[in-house]
């Protein structure tokens, strides 16, 4: 299969402070890619990177063979941003059909891609009027217009809800299955596994992880269990299906895939044991599990990713 | 759908097609929100209904009708309001909501999208000069024969050029309100310096030692010329080292560019 992204031995710096520590990376045809990481992980340093918005300080980036930094070169890729400035005075349809032109294609080819993304009915609204899901969809629909090899979307889907989400990934996969290759960051676990062919975890300018979602769900825990406990947290450790220990002011976490087993065995151990709950697993704790490292700097707004938070009172 | 006017066959040059959708949207943006160009559109024009009225019909020192010689030095006000403004504000605001980013990122240059934004300021500006002509016309009738008020428009609106580049060497690097609150802090003690309002030979010596450091002093002598006759070699001169000047500016802005 073809490349349509590849990264090799990016370096990137701004001042003392190091962005992307030689990262590689690929993205291929017909390819859903995650990048997951968090906040001030690289990720928007990599996606500068890829759309030539960044010249790399050192290693190489190649968006279909070329050089993201030519205009040419940029007529295969389609670009969602995290915030797309739409101005308040134009239309969707005009919006659409500008992107279109800038693609090298015709303005015509607006309407085939308004329909596909469903907002066809939006097209005469102004789009800075529009709520964040139908904004969204029309960003989509500039990206799309110009028909490209590669598609990157930076954190897509932050704002919409749950419908707007299922239909986004829709569109996304149909590209997919007719050739286009994906890169999507996202700090959301859950989301890069279920969307995703491969998943590159981010993490303080490195690569962590790069892996099929089943591969990576393996080695990371979904739950995390919170308790005040009298048990030591070596003690902790030793217990069969914990992947780590962290102690957060008095309460103990412990990040399991098997959060029954751990349970069961550490009641028996602690009867005093209080203030008991069982959480989805976030980025945080897949992060520690990957590279043993605690990530308390990085403790960012939007990493908990529990819809399904469950409480537990012992 | 005509395959000739949109199909992938299309004559004009992709670089072309691109820029008449930027100059259209930079057009529409300027028609459907006109409020942002509303005061540099009619400050001039109602200044000079006022001023026009009242002295119009006198002789100034130039021995032309005061109507005439206003419509070289409002002209100036006018045409440099809306090109010192329009496309560095325009620019501003785009680089600060991230729609700028977008343009970078696609496949057309984004030089393309600057050009357009100065293009599509220009029938504001032109439309600054036909109201004030209209209202000349009205209030002292025909001043001037075609053929000079056509070199005077062309003088303007070229001379427009120097003041285009510097208030997007601002607009380059600053927020959108900083830029509109930069160039107007500049500008305005330059239009009263430059006796584009009043009559420099009223105002304090200092103020007229200072005029021939002035871009718009320049500007506004070279479109006097056209209708004296006068030699204005020098404040060509002048003007072109302005546009130099501006240009090196708007380029170091340019390359810092960060959108």
């Amino acid at each position: 299969m073809i490349d349509v992204l590849q990264i090799a031995g990016a370096h990137h710096r701004y001042g003392a402070l190091t962005a992307l520590d030689s990262v590689d990376m690929t993205v291929r045809a017909g390819e859903c890619v995650a990048l997951l990481g968090p906040n001030g992980a690289g990720k928007t340093t990599l996606v500068g990177l890829a759309t030539g918005l960044l010249a790399p300080q050192s290693g190489q980036v190649r968006v279909c063979g070329g050089d993201p930094r030519r205009a040419a070169t940029r007529r295969h890729l389609g670009v969602v941003q995290q915030s797309m400035g739409f101005p308040r005075t134009l239309t969707v349809a005009e919006l659409v059909r500008g992107a279109a032109v800038r693609a090298g294609r015709p303005a015509t080819a607006a309407g085939p891609v308004l329909a596909e993304v469903g907002i066809t009915d939006l097209q005469r609204r102004r789009a800075g009027k529009l709520s964040g899901g139908q904004q969204q969809r029309v960003a989509l629909a500039m990206a799309l217009v110009g028909d490209p090899t590669l598609l990157l979307l930076d954190e897509p889907t932050v704002g919409l809800d749950i419908t707007s989400r299922r239909a986004f990934w829709r569109t996304i996969a149909a590209r997919r299955d007719a050739g286009a290759g994906i890169l999507l960051t996202t700090h959301i676990v859950e989301e890069a596994a279920a969307v995703a062919d491969r998943v590159v975890v981010l993490h303080r300018g490195h690569v962590v992880a790069a892996d099929t979602p089943a591969g990576l769900t393996a080695r990371l825990p979904d739950r995390t269990i919170v308790a005040r406990t009298g048990v030591a947290d070596s003690v902790l450790r030793t217990l069969p299906g914990v992947l780590s220990v962290t102690t957060d002011g008095d309460r103990v976490q412990v990040a399991t895939a098997a959060p029954e087993d751990v349970l069961r065995r550490w009641l028996v151990l602690d009867e005093q044991l209080t203030d008991l709950r069982v959480e989805g697993a976030g980025l945080e704790q897949a992060l520690l599990a990957l590279t043993g490292d605690a990530t308390s700097g990085d403790n960012t707004t939007g990493n908990n990713t529990t819809g399904d938070k469950v409480e537990v009172r012992a | 759908m005509t395959a000739i006017e949109t199909g992938p066959t299309s004559p004009l040059a992709p670089g072309l097609r691109v820029l008449g959708v930027e100059v259209a949207d930079g057009v529409r943006a300027i028609l459907r929100e006109p409020t942002a160009l509303f005061f540099s559109v009619l400050f001039p024009v109602m200044f000079f209904a006022l001023f026009a009225s009242l002295f119009g019909n006198q002789p100034s020192a130039s021995g032309l009708p005061t109507a005439a010689t206003m419509l070289a030095t409002f002209g100036t006000f006018g045409v440099v309001s809306v090109m010192l403004l329009s496309p560095g504000v325009a620019v501003a605001e785009d680089r600060t909501s991230g729609w700028l980013r977008v343009k970078k990122v696609s496949a057309a240059p984004i030089g393309t999208t600057i050009a357009a934004k100065v293009i599509s300021a220009l029938p504001y500006a032109l439309a600054v000069v036909l109201a004030i002509s209209g209202v000349s016309l009205l209030v002292a009738g025909p001043v001037l024969d075609l053929g000079t008020w056509l070199r005077l428009v062309g003088v303007l609106l070229l001379g427009g050029l120097p003041f285009t580049l510097l208030g997007l060497a601002v607009g380059f690097v600053a927020s959108s309100n900083a830029t509109a609150a930069v160039l107007n802090a500049v500008y305005l003690p330059m239009v009263v310096a430059s006796g584009l309002w009043f009559p420099l030979d009223m105002m304090p010596g200092f103020v007229q030692a200072l005029a021939p450091f002035l871009p718009t002093y320049h500007l506004a002598q070279l479109a006097l010329a056209q209708l004296t006759g006068a030699d204005a070699l020098g404040n060509l001169l002048a003007l072109l080292l302005t546009t130099a000047i501006s240009a090196v500016l708007a380029g170091w802005a340019y390359r810092n560019l960060r959108v």
